[in-house]
């Protein structure tokens, strides 16, 4: 994946046995074929993990069949991302077909699709947003610019401009809900000292803090309908493989050549 | 010029700075805040100044290389007013730029961790060796006369002195070593120019994801548009502000005026090239934004900005009027005022039409919109910018000697 | 740069000065929250970005940063997990322990710390939570009115100061102009009668009063009771009317959400306060589903009909072969998205299940279904009649499970329920209209005998008469109770017995209903093409009972909300589903009051005044045995069947019907809001002589809140505590427990000298204490037991949740280890000793039962395990009883608006009103039928400053269908304003001079039927944080996001027969009428 494009700083990303991760497993927690989709996969996660992260390589699946289009991973991801006004990793987008009374609804959530070639990497004037080892498109706020071209080179829209606001602003009180840090890449990104990311392009991650402790990405255990699938690629026996491999998947806007790592189901 | 219409560019200019000031002020004081970009339309009138600052920096610059690297003597007089403007625009596209920057101080980090793949990374380093070049080319196209001015004992001989490093006139070798130096800078910058200015056309070009902006031509659009720009400004600059209005100042106002028509018709025929080929079958994504951009909320950025009071007038007054330097000035005048339109209708147009239109329904706030327009403080901070670089101009008049006849009258 | 966005609400926090908004509550807080708090992981290599910045624990999901509760941003009351970092609430998530939140759900044998790191799920609302507790708009003080009621102008006042204005009275208001001299009776004079002998007495005499058929008689026995009760008749409302009851009955307690617990704390005040007025919202929210299937579940004792259920089914979607939807709106609303749709998808996806949709409006729900019935509102009734025709005619009905009359037969085949499909009615002698069942002894086929039979009212001494069936043609007398002697009967009968009486059977008649048109006008009637809804019935009963129709708001809601209830709930009679897989399902709950066993009763209520008398709403009475019976139409309605009619309340307020009420207290519910044409409600509660006193219990100053006296500040429910119960499809028997996850935003005060926050509890506690009520205070609950704090009840409740309702602990969940508790101490660090102290929690409940007390709240409640939610092909937690084909206490009941009797079989009605009067002369001059509906990220009140959710609809719109705007020449983003017969003017008129109007913009789409337009549920406020008010003589400004979008509420017809003062109503099950209205959209 570390393609010509790719612009990769090889010292921004831990890579090697110190990034094996040694998950406990849950013993008292049931699985098996009976279980919720989400604590199979999670399950999952910790073969990954076990691996270093150069034999992972992360992807989803999202199923828009099962899909109601709620919104409660676009909402998730605020929270868990803390992410202020004009920012956005997942909407949902909806889409009506057809004409009374023959009708259809479809909805197509958007995280960033962490594409294989991502058109927004090569664009960056400074470094700051390059391809990991396990297929993560990541941004180091701390090296963002906010320049903001690589919002305008990605065909998905899936980078958003931070330009320092709240959501409480103007009302009696800023809320501490948007005043506590969020964890995105394991560290403490704080908005009250107006450091990054504001300022920064900013886009979906995958959750990689999450993923990190063995964790789900929050779009996913959050869907109502179980609609998202996640796990490694590179493990025949995850469910987001046997998902993958569907005659009715596709990804998003294939025609622009970017190699999504988000695939749908139709 | 008139002492009252003097006193009217004063009060204009003392509005400008203030109300531009207070806008720039707020940049520093609460940031993006009151901006109307946002994180669809990520670039809007500040981006859009910056191209068109640029390009009217190039043109100038181009302008002057006529006279320094082709020795197109006619235009002699003005080559050293050309650089000044060309360091002033390009001053100001940076400052507009610095603005739109989400972390402006970290800026230099463009050349600390450089990306040898990014468009805008090579446009910076050239724009950034342009910068320098200019400078230089500027300082041995000003040093002869400041020389000259460097044994007098009034402020002119501290200013000659400062920046001429010198006490006395240049010997006779000395000047012909700054005038080979020019032509030297001049023949460097005139690719440089090209390049970078093209590579600006570039920057929004190689972008696959904006079918808008997607296509080849645009390097070509962005070079003629500032040659168009650059030289409409020089034309309005020499018509106005040349002290000496006697018939060789005529002449070169005619000249310029010349150039400036015949740029506007090959701006046309590009833009002819760029409208037609998507719209002529009138299917298909480009031909919507094509559509948007002729018929849609803002056609009159176009019909009437840009192509009534940007080309049709100026052309019927460059074709009808063209040996009135006071008709010629004002074509050049509205040629440069309206440029800006045009760079708007470059920029934002590739940005309002997602390649998933359902996004534009999906999660809406005022940053979260497929719709611009410029807020009043954006306006702000381009009117001080404009602000600035009237003032940096007529420093420049005031304090340079600019128009000194006595080296080419 | 901006400056430190810290930096900015300090200027804000000292305009805020007096702290009655949350502005200044996280001061010291948020300085704490800085990176300090994080552990920089400092030395260690970086785990997954190394770019110098230090690397922070993501320490989110262990054990002891995590509480969990129950989420009430609707009322599905889905299971979150509370993530607290350094006493902020920072994320909510679904509670994998939970069933709502995932599927199956892990067992509460799992261990905390391996629970905590899975993730369950939450719709977008339950994500967006926390902003309910941090609402910058939130009050903290008391307020008290200080001008014109809803002129919103405050005042903070002592929280000590407000309970003693309350009980005392007084000239409050002096300072108000034109309130100098007004006297406000306070709660203490209102609560006239003190001794509940007393009140016994007069309750039996009463009674009596009621009983006596005889008018003459009646008013001596209204004299007798004058001359008996001579002594006390200053305590009544009004001696010429004893069935007003007591003056205590002048005293109204009112609510919208009131959830387990909480709902102790009411009703216990209440019944120590001794007044009959205690009434919820049942009926603006589904009123008629409720009560029809309550009327359904009205089980044969006592010779008659009594404990029917206020409840009601829904499908068991994990299991379910094919749902028919009608009115029920799935992945939007409904109870809830959370639980209902992990149930659904999968199954569509896979290809198990198969839905059909019934709704006038393409939902997000129909989008999935294989059929969707774009029905016209309000018809759903004819619908469910032609599919039961369909259904008799071509024989598709579960005839075996129909035949079983008694609860041994359906034993015998296999059935866990029951119908009375076969009983026999009598048919009036003149009219042939079905009556009563026939008894057996009556018609001399069976002798009586003595018995005995326990209803919830204790026990009844009664004469069997027995019922009656025909089995092949013989006339069958049978003891529906039977265990042991099945019995069948002929499914249809008509008939004459042989003493010539006429009989049906309840089949028979229903048939009969269903056959009175065919299905094709039926189909007219409902708007829809027959070929659709025949292939629609074709389906529902392909397969087994394994199909079910699934009804919800968009049925009941309508003036014949109970017969549509009633047609579609036959419909699943008629499919045989009751208590199977797949089927019709009922909720099952761990009780928390120790009814059942447990060891502590906590339902008696020492002190206790027995209330009596008409209620307010005039419920569970029979207006013709009263003294105020003056012939049909009664001035207002009466609701022999139906209990808690939100619309009655501010109403009969105004008109003083049945009598005058002094106080009202309203928690938690804006009927000026919720009610369809509010407004009417409004005109009531800003007039303080229709209503002298006023006070609410809230947590910003709401759309109802604002015509107070006073505001109570309340705990949000994240801050607080409720056992919220269980929903009809949730097929595992729960109860979730909602408990406090952060520190109290609102002030405190003090109660029986203890120090608690301004909440709910308090508020009636201290009211109670005041008031010198025995139910509150010093051994309240019982010798030695307390109730001077919140948590002196809810413990122990828990408590009884945890060791089950057995005997001898048999059904009691396990000991939490030493490190659980350990962990339970932890996880609650953060929190202050007003709301969490440990030794004093373990002294409530004792060293016994601690443990499992800590084991249910550190799992947020109990749930059974998954397996055991179902025997087999049948539920494990089944209703079990028998079902009401036909309802003959319905029947015996009369419509106060015509002296017609109400119909005990299930059947078609157009849309009327109060008299019976048909709509057309309202109708005139409309353009579209206005409905309604709700959007997943809305609920009426709550979301409004969810701000996260705001950009995904930041406002609602009305839709309009595209042929309707060709029609009408709207376009979409046209901003229209609704205006109606009863509103031509489209405004809610919020009195003071302010009127806000009814407009919203227009959205074209394809997805709802022509000729419907509707809006969506939680826009459109004009409180909450909406608009500017005045506290202390400062501004606070109001955010103008949470004015947006359109309410059009107040659109909806007022009821010409009501005086135009209430909305549109279902006379029988209570419902309003949120769907029948004809608007029109006046482009602005
Ligand atoms: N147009 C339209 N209207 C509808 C409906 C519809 O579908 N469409 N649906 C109806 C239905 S189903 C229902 S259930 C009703 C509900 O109607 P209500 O039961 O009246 O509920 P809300 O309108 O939500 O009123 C809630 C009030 O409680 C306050 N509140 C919120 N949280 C708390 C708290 O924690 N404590 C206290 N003390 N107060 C709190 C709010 O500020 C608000 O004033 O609305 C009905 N109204
Ligand atoms: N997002 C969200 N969820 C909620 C709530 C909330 O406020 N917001 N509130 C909770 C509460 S209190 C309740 S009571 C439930 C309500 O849950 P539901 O009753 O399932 O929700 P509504 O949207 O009110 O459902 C009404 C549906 O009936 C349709 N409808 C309207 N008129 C008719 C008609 O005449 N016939 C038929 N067949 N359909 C009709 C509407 O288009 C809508 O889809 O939701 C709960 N869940
Ligand atoms: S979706 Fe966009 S942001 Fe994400 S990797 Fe692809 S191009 Fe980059
Ligand atoms: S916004 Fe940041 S990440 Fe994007 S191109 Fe500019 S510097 Fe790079
Ligand atoms: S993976 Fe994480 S960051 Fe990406 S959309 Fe989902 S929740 Fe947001
Ligand atoms: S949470 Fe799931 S169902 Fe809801 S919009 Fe997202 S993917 Fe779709
Ligand atoms: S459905 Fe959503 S809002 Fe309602 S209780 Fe569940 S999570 Fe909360
Ligand atoms: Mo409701």
């Amino acid at each position: 994946t570390a393609s010509k494009l790719s612009g990769r700083p090889g010292d921004s990303d831990p890579t090697g046995p110190q990034t094996i991760r040694d998950i406990p497993e849950m013993s008292t927690v049931p699985k098996g074929e009976q279980a919720d989709p989400l604590v199979r996969m999670q399950e999952e996660l910790r073969r990954a993990l076990a691996k270093p992260v150069e034999q992972r390589r992360w992807i989803m699946v999202i199923d828009t069949r099962k899909c109601v289009g709620c919104h409660a991973c676009t909402v998730a991801c605020i929270a868990e991302n803390k992410l202020p006004p004009g920012v956005v990793y997942r909407p949902v987008l909806q889409t009506e077909i057809g004409t009374y009374p023959n009708l259809a609804m479809r909805f197509t959530p958007r995280p960033c699709m962490q594409c294989d070639k991502p058109p927004c990497v090569p664009v960056c004037p400074v470094k700051a947003t390059w391809k990991r080892p396990d297929g993560i498109t990541a941004v180091d706020y701390d090296k963002c610019i906010g320049c903001g071209y690589c919002i305008t080179a990605c065909p998905y829209n899936a980078r958003t401009r931070d330009l320092g606001e709240n959501y409480t602003d103007g009302t009696p009180a800023l809320q501490p809900y948007e005043q506590t840090p969020n964890y995105e890449y394991g560290k403490a990104w704080s908005r009250t000292t107006h450091d990054s990311p504001v300022g920064n392009a900013r886009k979906c991650q995958f959750c990689v803090h999450r993923l990190d402790q063995g964790l789900l990405p929050q779009c996913v255990t959050t869907c109502i309908a179980r609609a998202n699938y996640f796990g490694d690629a590179n493990d025949p026996d995850a469910l987001v493989n046997e998902k993958a491999a569907s005659p009715n998947a596709m990804r998003l806007l294939e025609e622009k050549g970017t190699k999504p790592s988000v695939v749908y189901l139709t | 010029m008139k002492p009252s219409t003097k006193a009217v560019l004063w009060v204009l200019w003392i509005i400008g700075a203030v109300v531009g000031g207070a806008g720039v002020f707020n940049r520093f004081a609460t940031g993006h805040a009151d901006a109307n970009y946002g994180s669809y339309i990520v670039w809007g009138l500040w981006v859009s100044a910056y191209i068109y600052y640029i390009g009217l920096s190039a043109g100038a610059f181009l302008l002057s290389s006529l006279i320094y690297v082709f020795g197109v003597k006619r235009l002699e007089r003005v080559g050293k007013m050309a650089l000044l403007v060309a360091i002033i625009t390009l001053c100001m596209a940076l400052l507009s730029i610095f603005f739109d920057l989400g972390r402006e101080w970290r800026a230099y980090r463009v050349m600390t961790s450089p990306n040898f793949s990014s468009m805008m990374g090579w446009m910076v380093w050239l724009y950034t060796a342009y910068f320098l070049l200019l400078v230089a080319e500027l300082w041995f196209a000003l040093r002869p006369d400041l020389a000259r001015w460097a044994a007098r004992t009034d402020w002119r001989g501290a200013v000659g002195r400062l920046i001429a490093r010198t006490n006395g006139p240049l010997s006779k070798a000395q000047e012909e070593d700054a005038h080979g130096w020019l032509r030297w800078l001049g023949t460097f910058g005139v690719p440089l120019a090209f390049t970078f200015h093209g590579g600006v056309g570039a920057l929004l070009g190689t972008v696959e994801a904006r079918s808008y902006w997607h296509t080849p031509l645009m390097p070509i659009l962005f070079l003629v548009g500032a040659l168009l720009s650059g030289g409409a400004l020089m034309t309005f600059a020499v018509a106005a502000f040349w002290p000496n209005r006697d018939e060789a100042w005529r002449g070169t106002v005619r000249l310029l005026g010349k150039v400036v028509l015949g740029l506007i018709a090959f701006d046309l025929l590009l833009e002819w090239a760029e409208i037609s080929i998507p719209l002529w079958y009138g299917v298909g994504h480009e031909a919507d934004l094509m559509r948007r951009v002729l018929f849609g909320e803002y056609w009159y950025a176009f019909w009437i900005v840009h192509l009534l009071i940007g080309a049709v007038i100026p052309v019927c007054l460059l074709l009808f009027r063209g040996r009135s330097p006071f008709a010629v000035g004002l074509a050049g005048f509205l040629v440069v005022c309206t440029f800006l339109a045009v760079r708007l209708n470059m920029v934002v147009p590739g940005l309002v039409d997602p390649n998933l239109h359902e996004l534009q329904n999906a999660f809406t706030d005022h940053r979260l919109v497929f719709y611009y327009f410029p807020s009043f403080f954006e306006v702000q901070v381009t009117l001080a910018m404009v602000a600035m670089g009237c003032a940096m101009f007529y420093l420049g008049y005031k304090f340079l000697p600019l128009t000194d006849e006595r080296r080419t009258a | 740069m901006k400056p430190t966005s810290s930096a900015s609400p300090v200027s804000r926090r000292s305009f805020l000065g007096n702290g009655a908004f949350l502005g200044g509550a996280f001061a010291a807080l948020l300085k704490a929250n800085e990176e300090e708090v994080f552990g920089a992981n400092g030395g260690t290599a970086p785990r997954i970005l190394n770019n110098g910045r230090p690397d922070v624990p993501y320490d989110l999901n262990d054990a002891e940063n995590i509480v969990y509760s129950v989420c009430m941003n609707c009322n599905t009351g889905c299971g979150i997990k509370a993530k607290i970092h350094n006493g902020v609430l920072t994320k909510i998530d679904g509670s994998a322990y939970n069933p709502w939140a995932l599927f199956p759900h892990l067992p509460m044998s799992t261990a905390p710390h391996e629970a905590a790191r899975v993730d369950g799920a939450l719709c977008p609302k339950g994500q967006a939570g926390l902003q309910n507790l941090y609402d910058p708009y939130r009050i903290r003080k008391v307020l008290k009115r200080a001008g014109k009621r809803g002129e919103n102008k405050w005042l903070t006042i002592d929280f000590d100061k407000a309970v003693t204005e309350i009980v005392e009275g007084g000239k409050l208001f002096a300072n108000v102009p034109g309130e100098e001299n007004r006297h406000v009776e306070g709660l203490r004079s209102l609560m006239a009668l003190r001794d509940d002998k007393v009140a016994k007495e007069m309750a039996a005499d009463v009674k009596a009063i009621w009983d006596e058929k005889d008018a003459t008689k009646k008013k001596d026995l209204v004299a007798a009771f004058k001359t008996k009760h001579a002594a006390h008749l200053d305590k009544l409302i009004d001696p010429e009317h004893p069935d007003f009851g007591p003056r205590n009955n002048q005293f109204t307690m009112s609510w919208g959400r009131l959830k387990g617990g909480r709902d102790w704390f009411m009703k216990r005040f209440g019944s120590a306060f001794g007044t009959t007025n205690l009434h919820g919202h049942t009926t603006v929210c589904q009123g008629s589903l409720y009560f029809t299937c309550k009327a359904i579940s009205e089980q044969y004792l006592g010779g008659s009909f009594a404990d029917g259920k206020k409840f009601y089914w829904q499908s068991d979607l994990e299991n379910a072969r094919f749902v028919l939807f009608v009115g029920a709106n799935l992945f939007e609303g409904n109870y809830g998205p959370t639980n209902r749709t992990v149930r659904l998808t999968e199954n569509l996806a896979n290809g198990q299940t198969k839905i059909a949709v019934v709704d006038p409006r393409f939902s997000k729900l129909a989008s999935k279904a294989w059929k969707w019935l774009p029905i016209k509102p309000g018809e759903d009734g004819a619908l469910a009649m032609a599919v039961i025709r369909w259904m008799l005619e071509h024989e598709r009905f579960d005839r075996k499970f129909l035949a079983n009359a008694n609860k041994a037969a359906a034993t015998a085949s296999g059935e866990l329920s029951w119908t009375n499909a076969t009983w026999l009615v009598k048919l009036d002698a003149k009219t042939a209209e079905p009556g009563p069942f026939v008894r057996a002894a009556e018609v001399g086929l069976a002798t009586p005998e003595k018995r005995t039979d326990t209803t919830e009212k204790g026990p009844v001494e009664y004469e069997e008469k027995f019922l009656l069936v025909m089995k092949d043609g013989k006339p069958v007398a049978f003891d529906p109770k039977d265990t042991r002697n099945a019995v069948t009967g002929d499914l249809f009968v008509d008939t004459a017995l042989a003493d010539g009486t006429k009989v049906k059977s309840g089949l028979q008649i229903l048939k009969e209903a269903a056959f009175e048109k065919t299905v094709e006008e039926w189909c007219q009637i409902a708007g829809l093409e027959s070929a659709d809804v025949v292939a629609v019935a074709r389906e529902l009963t392909s397969h087994g009972k394994r199909a079910s129709v699934d009804i919800h708001r968009g049925v009941s809601q309508h003036t014949n909300g109970f017969y549509n209830v009633f047609a579609w709930m036959t419909v699943n009679m008629l499919l045989g589903n009751y208590d199977w897989k797949g089927g019709m399902s009922a909720a099952s709950t761990y009780g928390f009051d120790g009814a059942k066993g447990g060891p502590f009763d906590l339902t008696k209520t020492p002190g206790k005044i027995t209330p009596f008398g008409i209620s307010l709403i005039r419920h569970d009475v029979d207006y013709s045995k009263t003294t105020i019976f003056a012939g049909y139409p009664a001035k207002r309605n009466w609701y022999p069947l139906a209990s808690d009619v939100y619309e009655e309340i501010i109403p009969s307020i105004g008109e003083a019907y049945p009598y005058p009420i002094k106080a009202l207290f309203f928690y938690m519910g804006s009927p000026c809001y919720a009610l369809p044409a509010g407004h009417t409600n409004i005109e009531v509660l800003a007039d303080v002589n229709k209503l002298p006193l006023f006070f609410t219990s809230d947590v910003t100053v709401g759309t109802t809140s604002m015509y107070a006296d006073y505001i109570f500040p309340d705990l949000t429910f994240l801050e607080r505590w409720e056992f919220h119960g269980s929903h009809p499809n949730m097929t595992v028997k729960v109860q979730p427990v909602r408990q406090p996850v952060v520190g109290p935003i609102p002030e405190t005060c003090k109660v029986f000298g203890q120090e608690a926050p301004i909440c709910f509890e308090s508020l009636l506690m201290a009211l109670g204490e005041k008031l010198g009520l025995k139910a509150f205070g010093k051994n309240a609950i019982g010798e030695g037991l307390d109730l001077v704090r919140p948590e002196d009840f809810y413990l122990r409740a828990v408590a009884d949740i945890a060791a089950g309702e057995k005997p001898e602990m048999a059904d009691a969940v396990p000991d939490a280890g030493e490190k659980e508790i350990e962990l339970f101490l932890k996880a609650r660090r953060h929190l202050p000793k007003t709301v969490f102290d440990a030794a004093r929690w373990k002294s409530l409940v004792g060293d016994k039962l601690w443990p499992k007390v800590v084991y249910v709240l550190n799992r947020g409640g109990r749930f059974q395990e998954h397996a055991r939610a179902y025997k087999g092909d049948q539920l494990g937690n089944p209703y079990g009883k028998l079902l009401c084909l036909y309802q003959e206490k319905t029947a015996k009941n009369r419509y106060a608006g015509t002296g017609r009797h109400y119909s005990g079989i299930a059947r078609y009605l157009p849309q009327a009103d109060y008299s019976g009067a048909p709509l057309d002369k309202l109708a005139a001059g409309g353009e579209l039928q206005m409905i309604t509906h709700r959007t997943i990220t809305a609920t009426k009140s709550r979301t409004i400053g969810n701000y996260w959710l705001r950009p995904i609809m930041p406002e609602n719109s009305i839709l309009v269908s595209a042929r309707d705007a060709t029609r009408l020449g709207l376009q979409d983003g046209d901003k229209v304003k609704v205006t109606s017969a009863t509103n031509p003017e489209g405004v809610w008129d919020l009195r003071n001079g302010t009127k806000k109007p009814m407009v919203g913009t227009v959205k074209v789409t394809q997805g709802i039927r022509p000729g419907v337009t509707s809006f969506a549920l939680g826009w459109g406020h004009w409180a909450t944080g909406a608009t500017d008010i005045t506290v202390d003589g400062q501004v606070i400004k109001g955010d103008p996001r949470r004015a947006s979008g359109v309410h059009a509420n107040a659109a909806m017809w007022t009821d010409p027969s009501l005086r135009h003062n209430t909305c549109l109503l279902d006379p029988v099950g209570g419902s309003v009428s949120f769907y029948d209205t004809a608007v029109k959209l006046v482009k602005v």
